[in-house]
């Protein structure tokens, strides 16, 4: 019983994915997960040693550098190179990272203001103690100190879990600066199914529904069907024949749970489905207006619960 | 066909669709550009064309059960919220604020925190220097062998001598240079700002336990009577790199303060108003690290004179000091 009180009550916390920016409107950006985050740490790895190399080739190439202090020159020109690299990179490019661009996650605040200087300053020091400090360690582990590999094993786990468990995916410097990682949004605007003008078949009678049968479903299968409308006309998937099977599947149920009584011939099922997708639309968004909300075709029952 | 055939949601849609895509095509070109290179029009388009969207999405949550239209409009309106509220800021602007207000500033603000890592360090060094007169065997106890280097209570005038006037340098600068950075001072100096959250002991120890080695050390050539010697020799660098670290202590102790005291704030509020002063304060403690290595991989072997040590050690010192105090002060 506990337990499913607890579950209530986190599911009554706003979405994790919501972002409150200032003019108050909430804006849903997808949270990016630790795997993705990986990878544009180990594209941005990969870019600054290629420098690194560059410029090593370089140095050696003008006999700056002894065999002697090669090591500690390279792990100093790794420093110089990667902390202004972090930072000056996402302050120019808006929180992205050259490996952040590829693969299209942005460092964004957590409390939806504008991105600070000083955020980004923070949380990419953070990643020298989070990332590199022990990522130097385990490449300089010793046997002979089982003490010190166990401390840096420790530490590299606790660097790894602290984003597993955090519900926005934070590492300790995203906490600290108060910033979070997204995906970058897509925005695609498909045609309004609603406008599509009628021009197939003038001549033949347009499909009717009355109000009763518009109140079996909710915006879900509203929704779902508008996605199966969609796919229709964009990618056709699988044999015709199955698809005919689909639709015809489709429009059964539909009929039979409308009580729509004259059957609908092959040749007009789509435009039977977008029809009633468009009667169906205009039905539920006036409902809306006056403050009836259905989510589902279970609005009812639930309406009763509460 | 006419308007008035079309539902509300889809007539909402046709009335705005050129606003949103005049937007979607100011976002990419301000993502591809910058902000900064975009005619005054188009700025100007881009944020109130942004509020409208904003509008229009809050609408249309209401009215339209269209979910292109809605998934459209969100992503839409996240790209533009991402290119308006991006930071605006100039990079020489940056430097710039950084060097002559902010940085001064916070050093002023977290002066209790500075004195308190001087004191650490001072006290440190006052019981290695005292602890070394009673008993020379203390120096084994604080100084770990490999960074003696050879230096002990064994060892002689002669040796002691040769290393602070080192009679033949290394040629090579750039190598003294960058093995320095990575030895021992840096770390402990990053260990000691990070450590500082947890709850400020591990800082103050480690600080402690840093002019402890200092202490014995010191006493160690006074005994042997090199005294202002090896105080020209630690000075050239030292001023500046024992400062970094006292600096560096007093950023941990603050954001460990920020982590016990936090008062009415919540600790991660606290923790997270600290570490704007204390940020500052690391990053200070970094550029003087880096003065330091290049005092100490250039500097000290070239200046063999025991004056021009101290005068160039304690005038870089002045200089650091004066830009503390005085820089960024308000004009009144």
């Amino acid at each position: 019983m506990r337990l499913r009180l607890r579950k209530k009550q986190k599911q009554d916390r706003p979405s994790r994915n919501q972002l409150m920016p200032p003019e108050g409107v909430p804006l849903t950006m997808q949270i990016a997960g630790v795997g993705v985050r990986l990878g544009a740490q180990i594209t941005d790895i990969v870019i600054t040693t290629i420098a690194l190399v560059a410029i090593m080739i370089l140095l050696s190439a003008l006999n700056i550098t002894g065999p002697q202090t090669i090591v500690a020159i390279g792990a100093l020109l790794f420093f110089l190179i990667r902390v202004p690299y972090y930072i000056l990179a996402e302050l120019v490019w808006n929180g992205q990272t050259l490996g952040k661009r590829i693969l299209k996650i942005k460092v964004v605040s957590h409390d939806g203001g504008p991105l600070t200087t000083h955020a980004l300053v923070l949380r990419n020091m953070m990643k020298e103690a989070e990332v590199f400090l022990p990522g130097t360690l385990v490449l300089m582990l010793d046997a002979s100190s089982p003490f010190a590999s166990l401390a840096a094993f420790a530490w590299i786990l606790v660097c790894l879990l602290v984003p597993i468990f955090d519900r926005y995916r934070r590492r300790l410097g995203d906490m600290m600066a108060g910033t979070h990682v997204i995906h970058m949004p897509v925005p695609v605007l498909l045609k309004d199914l609603a406008s599509e003008p009628r021009t197939i078949s003038q001549d033949k009678k347009g499909f009717v529904f009355l109000s009763h049968q518009l109140d079996h479903y909710g915006a879900f299968e509203l929704q779902t069907l508008e996605g199966l409308l969609r796919a229709q006309s964009t990618r056709p998937t699988g044999s015709d024949a199955e698809r005919n099977k689909t639709i015809e599947a489709i429009v059964e149920k539909i009929r039979k749970k409308i009580g729509y009584a004259n059957p609908v011939p092959q040749a007009d099922r789509l435009r039977f489905l977008q029809a009633f997708y468009k009667a169906q639309r205009e039905h539920l968004e006036q409902r809306q207006l006056f403050g009836d909300r259905r989510a589902n075709k279970h609005y009812a029952q639930n309406e009763e619960d509460a | 066909m006419k308007d008035q055939d079309l539902m509300r949601s889809a007539r909402f849609r046709k009335e705005r669709e050129a606003d949103w895509q005049r937007l979607e095509k100011l976002v990419l070109s301000a993502e591809s550009r910058g902000l900064q290179h975009m005619d005054f029009a188009e700025a100007r388009d881009l944020a109130s064309l942004y509020r409208q969207a904003t509008t229009s999405l809050s609408i249309a949550r209401e009215i339209s059960l269209d979910k292109a239209l809605l998934g459209y409009l969100e992503a839409l309106t996240s790209r533009a919220y991402l290119c308006v509220y991006a930071p605006q800021e100039r990079l020489g602007g940056l430097f710039q604020k950084f060097f002559a207000y902010s940085a001064p500033q916070a050093m002023r603000r977290s002066w209790f925190f500075i004195l308190l890592g001087f004191l650490c360090m001072g006290l440190g060094a006052l019981s290695g220097y005292l602890l070394y007169f009673e008993s020379a065997d203390w120096f084994y106890v604080f100084m770990p062998a490999e960074l003696a280097g050879g230096r002990g209570p064994d060892a002689t005038y002669e040796a002691l001598r040769s290393v602070i006037y080192d009679e033949n340098p290394d040629a090579s600068g750039l190598g003294a240079f960058a093995t320095y950075l990575f030895s021992h001072n840096t770390r402990i100096a990053i260990f000691v700002f990070g450590l500082g959250v947890f709850a400020c002991a591990p800082a103050i120890l480690l600080t402690f336990y840093n002019g402890l080695m200092l202490g014995a050390f010191f006493a160690l050539h006074v005994d042997r009577g090199l005294g202002p010697d090896i105080a020209g020799w630690l000075s050239i660098h030292g001023v500046t790199e024992l400062s970094a670290i006292c600096i560096a202590c007093a950023g941990g102790i603050k954001l460990g303060a920020a982590l016990l005291f936090p008062g009415d704030l919540s600790r991660v509020a606290s923790l997270r108003h600290a570490g704007r002063d204390a940020l500052k304060l690391a990053l200070v403690a970094a550029l003087m690290l880096l003065v330091a290595a290049f005092l100490e991989g250039f500097g000290r072997q070239l200046v063999q004179d025991i004056y021009m040590r101290f005068i160039i050690g304690w005038g870089i010192g002045a200089l650091w000091l004066i830009w503390f105090l005085f820089a960024g002060r308000e004009q009144k």
